[in-house]
């Protein structure tokens, strides 16, 4: 947690980290003897899963659960299934997990060499969604958004992450190949990458564009970056693909270019760990690699507790465990010690403004959360702009009164959404 | 599988820039202290007891509504510290016990916690408590006879009172420097002008007020006083002459800026400190009081709610390429 700094005539400026210049190459954490594989499909009791318990699976076997699913983790390695059941995420979302055990044997599935030499924008979202860096490929399948504008994110967009910034500097050669690729695949009109705003440009590849992004939280956020450098005012409650726009990191780039060259998927995500003290390990560990291994291979200690962010300290996610898997899409992940783990409190709001002044999106955040405590969701939406808020929160980071100012905004954005689906089904 | 902790889950974000209700407080009140502490040193044990029962009492008073309506014990919080002391610091050093007693009851119990408690006053606690004493017991305010068994080295007159019944000849009595410096007569804590802008400054910088509510209520001041004297100089004393007199500076920068009952909004800050000075000026030049603070800091906390939705656009509100 970071103190205020005793002068403060603007707001906290929270800058970003910046990769060390000479960068070291990650440590390579052993691939597990099992591991925890993430399925964002609701696992239903009543029926028969496809993939079941006691199966075997093999290296870039994709695991479906039912038979019209389609979503699908994909297993890194070959083993079998061990243990299927349900994960409980934020906000009551539920999810499914898998245990696979690995075996020796190793054996791969061809299921991607066979259709690897003539990159597709379909078959490429059919096997590779999962790589490292969780390509959006199947925005660009999506009928429903038109995407003109693909932004390579080469920018880590919390606080303490350099993971991204990492690997803009050291895969210049693959970033152009997955660009390339990317470019044949998806015929975009408008490819951008950004970088951090000293960065040495020498990635200007044909006809992309490079936006340059100031270490000021929140710049490097995707609604910000429409905002400053497309030109595009984000709609309150559309998601960038509704306005056109897709954001992709570095590393799935990285991946796609990788998985082509090899004609097999990828599993080796790049991270950032920090333990308590501040320290950082870059590592690489292959998806689905439980917490506990990485944190015991640096002689981590977590006791109780103690609070594990999966992601960024302004918008990451705690994880109640430490088998919490390692996933496509995790950048970054710290523990920090219960003595620094600043308190919530329940006072009222007592308009101090701090919250009003900080905020990005201009969202009176002093009126909305009397609304959100009231529970008067759609008035919320309706007059005090809950859904312009582009989720960086600095409200909460800056609250005098220490509401959960945040926590409130993504509930009410949450049960809106429930009311819609509600109001549609009725 | 080895033994599971359990571990700390809440939402993002998880860090805080470490402010707190407290710690607000405690800075305010330790801005007011060089205004305060400055008065006990010029009005003597007197102005001691009536801060200290100032700021005693009011803490009381929270607590015993806290006690009666069942809630949570909030005292700790110092706000109400901080409404005692403002209270105490606008009453002279003479002020009677029950005086003070009631100042603080009313701005404790009337200004806010019968709202709620803290952030839902739509007023100024310690002016409401203040306002109430000056409409009913208007002579304890009076302070030139309230002061009158001090001996000064200075002219014992209070400028406010001086201005109201003398006119603007009485004005050569009185030097700016030496009002500034505290030189004057008046209530415990608005003497010592130069302290109150101390005050002000560090919560300015430390970011504990909002600076443009300030700047405006002063601007508001001086501008003011200033036409009023264009017209007629004869009539209307200088601008700085009321800056350093009476409430103003409390007023610009610990009362008007009260977070519970001023504005957040830029435009809606501006404006409302600037008519919180012009009303002081008017009540003072027009108006039957000799200060007319509180009072503009009434009417200005009563147009609060209004002036507060002139408010930027929120990000995609009125654009229209979706
Ligand atoms: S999280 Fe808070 S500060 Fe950030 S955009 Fe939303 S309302 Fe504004
Ligand atoms: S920062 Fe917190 S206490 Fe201050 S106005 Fe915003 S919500 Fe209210």
């Amino acid at each position: 947690m970071i103190k205020r700094s005793f002068i403060k005539l603007t707001g906290p400026r929270l800058l970003c980290d910046q990769v060390e210049p000479d960068p070291k190459k990650p440590e390579t954490i052993p691939i597990p003897p099992r591991l925890v594989l993430l399925l964002h499909e609701p696992l239903d009791s009543t029926r028969e899963t496809l993939i079941k318990k006691g199966d075997t699976v093999k290296r870039g076997e994709r695991l479906f659960l039912y038979k019209e699913s389609t979503e699908y983790a994909v297993s890194p390695v070959s083993g079998t299934i061990t243990s299927i059941a349900s994960y409980t995420g934020d906000f009551g979302t539920i999810a499914t997990y898998f245990i696979v055990e690995r075996d020796e044997k190793d054996t791969p599935s061809n299921g991607f060499a066979e259709i690897a030499d003539t990159p597709n924008l379909k078959s490429a979202d059919s096997f590779l969604r999962s790589l490292p860096g969780a390509p959006p490929l199947s925005r660009f399948t999506d009928p429903d958004c038109k995407i003109n504008t693909l932004v390579i994110e080469g920018t880590d967009s919390d606080l303490m992450s350099t993971t991204r910034q990492y690997l803009l500097a050291t895969s210049k050669e693959e970033i152009k190949r997955g660009i390339q690729i990317l470019r044949q695949m998806t015929g975009v009109a408008k490819i951008a990458i950004t970088v951090p705003e000293n960065a040495s440009d020498d990635l200007s590849a044909e006809g992309v564009q490079v936006f340059k992004i100031s270490q000021v939280y929140p710049k490097a956020l995707p609604q910000m970056i429409m905002q400053d450098h497309l030109e595009i005012i984000p709609v309150p409650g559309a998601t960038c693909e509704d306005q056109g726009v897709t954001f992709m990191s570095i590393e799935a780039v990285i991946s796609l270019a990788k998985a082509y060259a090899q004609k097999e998927p990828v599993f080796e995500k790049v991270l950032t760990v920090i333990a308590k003290d501040g320290t950082r390990h870059r590592v690489k560990a292959v998806i689905g690699t439980p917490l506990h291994r990485i944190f015991k291979q640096f002689k981590l200690q977590t006791n109780e507790r103690d609070r594990i962010i999966v992601g960024g300290p302004m918008m990451g996610h705690a994880a109640y465990t430490l088998y919490h898997p390692v996933g496509p899409d995790t950048d970054t992940v710290q523990i920090q010690d219960r003595d620094a783990i600043p308190y919530v409190s329940d006072y009222p709001c007592i308009n101090c403004g701090k919250c009003v002044r900080v905020c990005p999106a201009n969202v009176p955040v002093n009126l909305l959360v009397r609304y959100l405590e009231a529970d008067l969701y759609e008035e919320a939406a309706d007059n005090f702009d809950l859904q312009s808020c582009i989720e960086c929160g600095l409200c909460s980071y800056v609250c005098t009164a220490r509401i959960p100012l945040f926590q409130y905004i993504q509930l009410g954005k949450h049960q809106l959404i429930e009311l819609e689906t509600e109001a549609n089904n009725a | 599988m080895h033994k599971q902790n359990k571990y700390t889950v809440s939402h993002a974000p998880f860090w805080h820039d470490g402010d707190t209700v407290t710690t607000l407080n405690q800075n305010i009140i330790l801005a007011a202290l060089p205004a305060a502490i400055f008065g006990i040193l010029k009005f003597g044990a007197p102005a001691l007891g009536v801060l200290a029962l100032a700021v005693s009492t009011a803490m009381l008073w929270e607590l015993a509504f806290n006690f009666i309506s069942k809630r949570e014990i909030t005292i700790a919080d110092y706000d109400s510290a901080a409404i005692g002391l403002l209270v105490g610091m606008m009453l002279p050093a003479t002020a009677p016990w029950w005086i003070v007693l009631i100042g603080t009851l009313i701005a404790v119990v009337m200004g806010k916690m019968i709202y709620g408690g803290i952030g839902g006053n739509p007023f100024n606690p310690a002016v409401v408590g203040i306002s109430v004493l000056l409409v009913s017991w208007n002579a304890i305010f009076d302070f030139d006879a309230a002061l009158l068994n001090y001996e000064f080295g200075f002219t014992a007159l209070a400028p406010l009172g001086a201005l109201k019944h003398q006119g603007v000849a009485a004005m050569d009595l009185f030097q700016i420097k030496e009002l500034a410096m505290g030189n004057q007569v008046g209530s415990i804590g608005t003497v010592f002008g130069a302290g109150i802008i101390l005050g002000g400054i560090y919560l300015i910088l430390r970011g504990y007020i909002r600076w443009e509510i300030s700047l405006s209520y002063v601007a508001g001041i001086l501008i003011t006083a200033f036409l009023f004297r264009l017209v007629n100089p004869d009539l209307y004393a200088s601008p700085l002459f009321h800056l350093f007199t009476g409430y103003t500076l409390l007023g610009a920068f610990f009362l008007a800026p009260e977070n519970s009952s001023s504005p957040v909004n830029l435009t809606a800050m501006i404006i409302y400190g600037a008519m919180g000075g012009v009303m002081t000026i008017l009540i003072r030049n027009v108006g039957s009081y000799a200060d007319g603070t509180v009072f503009a800091i009434l009417l200005i906390n009563l147009i609060n709610p209004l002036i507060d939705r002139i408010r930027p656009q929120a990000l995609g509100k009125g654009v229209n390429n979706a």
